[in-house]
């Protein structure tokens, strides 16, 4: 099938010169920007070259780096390893064994894009720290690498279990073969432009809120000399006065913290999720979406570890969930954002499940019931003892009346939340899955297969020890989900169950 | 897929119990100990510069250093009794943890690959461990630890064997 010569050290497209470029300016701007701005207030001079003359020089450096980078950037096929060398000053050389090949996912930035070349990213599950990336090749040439890729893994596997075989099998007539996978040509859901400003609307502000918050909070402290020496007398000045004034900023303040919050999350979900379309096949699922960068995601359905499914009010509002697929591997467990479905409803939902657990009902559920010490210890981190403090802080420093009421009401909307999270913290399991629901304001629900599972831990705190309780961690190869506060017998009785569900599981679990 | 779904009985799943547990060498509370003291030994080395060449009232550092030795006398041993490992036919298990209990147990059959380890005081005390691997991320491997060197290896060569077999 392959033209590719693999079996001599091959670079990529010439183009990636301008990638790495891009992508090491980009490294480099952090740094350049805290240079310059300290440098502004005086005229920016070292080495009298001013500073156009050093960004021509860098620049220049930097290109010339970059050459280097690519000409010493090379793959090619060895035995049954697809290997990866590269670096200038210390060699590199990855070995990626085919077996060990999860997906191989494609993706283009803005500079890839412009310039009409495709990233190839290969996804290992374990624990290579270094990411397997080749920046930049023709379209052309990463999907022929991919398939190839994607073909000599089957073939190993092929010898090692003919039965597999038939599954894997690409059928070139059916579609798609990008990455041997059936994928119906329709898609299940595409996100339209009042879908994504839907879904933009009712993110969780708060948290897009504070993700801007911590981005810019994190560039005012590195320019922290610069930014605020010149205001330094104002401040001392105000912040006298600063105590009184902020009780009326304070709503003026949230106001602008909520705008701001609300836009980031519209620009981020446009950016992420721009033309989001999502495919179920036979064998696996693909989305891809993107705005500045496009990015294609393949999921064959024996990668998927487990489905993991959240709303919150808004959401709730007008029907919609994020359905989280968590996949085995490196990649997945740091990009977690990205192999997300957002605004999926529950007709889509459950026909997704239909498809990949069709038999998750066949057998009944036992139900086990949540020690209420989750409540009590929940009330007391969150609501008793930072309330307690407060009091203590309020009544010896500051002595403000209408603090106390306001910790109070605090203290009470812990105390309900609290008790709304517990209610809702449930756990069924049946001799195939394990589902857990729990959230009230942020409904969770998690579907883990049993064989999936990889190791289960028992945990019991001298809290939990005192009241017969133990806490159950199931790990999974796409991370671990937290049991609280089962009676101790419950606990143990699962935790030979799942591991009897595990030990005696035949089917591939990778 | 295929799914075979076999009626079993809940009583025949084999259960873990704690008294099944193996203790680890008693060489790994002495070595825990001596790590720990001379860790404090050598902070209060650190300190005793501090008081002759900065002036630092000694009992700054004195006082909490005898404490902090006196809690690792009193609390090692006690945690070194809920230490112990298990293993059988079909996984290994670990348990530790005083205050914060903890017992993992790693199935054969998802073992990704085995480790054998040992430190500079574990040669001193011949105390080795042995890490087990398995995949996506390291938050759930398992480590054994306090094993003899020979146990340590024939351990690990153990569970090689076994989870290859699974392969």
């Amino acid at each position: 099938m392959n033209n590719l010569e693999l079996i001599k050290p091959q670079r990529q497209s010439i183009l990636g010169v301008a990638v790495i470029f891009f992508s090491n300016l980009r490294k480099a701007f952090n740094f350049f920007l805290a240079v310059v701005f300290v440098n502004l207030g005086t005229k920016f001079r070292i080495l009298s070259l001013g500073l156009e003359e050093w960004a021509y020089i860098l620049s220049a450096v930097f290109l010339v780096i970059s050459y280097l980078q690519y000409l010493k950037f090379t793959f090619y096929i060895k035995g049954d390893n697809f290997v990866i060398e590269k670096g200038v000053l210390s060699q590199e050389k990855i070995n990626v064994p085919f077996a060990r090949i999860q997906t191989v996912n494609t993706h283009q930035n803005i500079v890839q894009r412009i310039l009409g070349v495709v990233g190839l990213k290969i996804d290992t599950a374990g624990s290579i720290q270094n990411e397997i990336q080749i920046p930049a090749l023709s379209k052309k040439h990463a999907q022929q690498l991919r398939e190839y890729l994607m073909e000599r893994k089957y073939e190993l596997k092929e010898e090692d279990a003919a039965q597999d075989l038939d599954e894997a099998r690409v059928d070139p007539s059916a579609g798609d073969s990008f990455d041997n996978l059936k994928i119906d040509s329709k898609p299940i859901l595409e996100l339209s432009i009042k879908d994504l400003l839907l879904v933009g609307l009712t993110q969780n502000h708060f948290r897009s809120g504070l993700f801007l918050f911590a981005i810019v909070n994190g560039y005012v402290w590195q320019f922290e000399d610069f930014l605020l020496k010149p205001f330094e007398s104002y401040l001392e000045e105000t912040a006298q006065s600063f105590l009184t004034q902020w009780i009326i900023l304070l709503p003026f303040a949230i106001l602008v913290f909520l705008i701001i919050s609300v836009l980031a999350s519209l620009v981020g979900t446009a950016l992420t999720h721009f033309q989001f379309k999502f495919f179920l096949g036979e064998d696996g699922m693909r989305m891809s979406s993107g705005l500045i960068s496009k990015n294609t995601f393949n999921v064959p359905f024996g990668k998927i570890q487990y489905f993991k499914w959240e709303s919150n009010p808004l959401r709730a509002l007008i029907g919609y969930y994020t359905l989280r697929i968590k996949q085995a591997g490196t990649e997945a467990i740091n990009d977690r954002k990205l192999i997300s479905i957002p605004g999926i409803q529950a007709r889509s939902l459950i026909k997704v499940l239909n498809r990949q657990y069709p038999d998750r009902k066949k057998m009944a559920y036992q139900s086990f019931q949540i020690n209420n010490l989750l409540f009590i210890q929940l009330a007391v981190w969150l609501g008793l003892i930072p309330s307690l403090l407060a009091l203590v802080f309020n009544f010896f420093l500051i002595e403000i009346l209408w603090i106390y009421p306001l910790i109070l009401c605090y203290l009470a909307l812990v105390l309900f939340f609290s008790y709304r999270y517990f209610l809702s913290y449930k756990v069924k399991v049946n001799p195939d899955f394990t589902l857990i629901k729990r959230g009230w304001v942020f409904p969770t629900t998690l579907l883990i297969p049993n064989y999936k599972l990889q190791n289960i831990s028992l945990k019991q705190s001298i809290f939990q020890k005192r009241r017969a309780i133990a806490s159950l961690q199931l790990y999974t190869a796409a991370g671990g989900e937290n049991i609280s506060h089962l009676p101790y017998n419950e606990a143990h009785e699962l935790y030979n169950y799942l591991l009897f569900c595990i030990e005696s599981s035949k089917l591939k679990w990778m | 897929m295929i799914f075979e779904n076999l009626k079993i009985d809940i009583d025949q799943i084999p259960v873990l119990e704690q008294e099944d547990f193996e203790p680890l060498r008693e060489d790994y509370l002495y070595m825990r100990i001596s790590s720990r003291i001379l860790f404090l030994l050598f902070a209060s080395g650190v300190g005793a510069l501090f008081s002759l060449f900065a002036q630092l009232y000694f009992g700054y550092w004195l006082y909490p250093i005898l404490t902090l030795m006196l809690f690792v006398l009193i609390y090692e041993p006690l945690a070194f009794k809920v230490k112990g490992y298990l293993l059988r036919d079909h996984d290994v298990s670990y348990k530790t943890g005083l205050l914060f209990f903890r017992q993992t147990t790693v199935p054969f059959n998802r073992i990704q690959h085995c480790e054998y380890n040992q430190g500079l005081l574990g040669r001193l005390f011949d105390i080795a461990s042995v890490k087990v691997f398995t995949a996506g991320g390291n938050t759930s491997d398992l480590s054994v630890k306090g094993l003899s060197k020979e146990r340590a290896i024939k351990l690990r060569d153990h569970i090689t064997k076994l989870s290859s077999a699974h392969e």
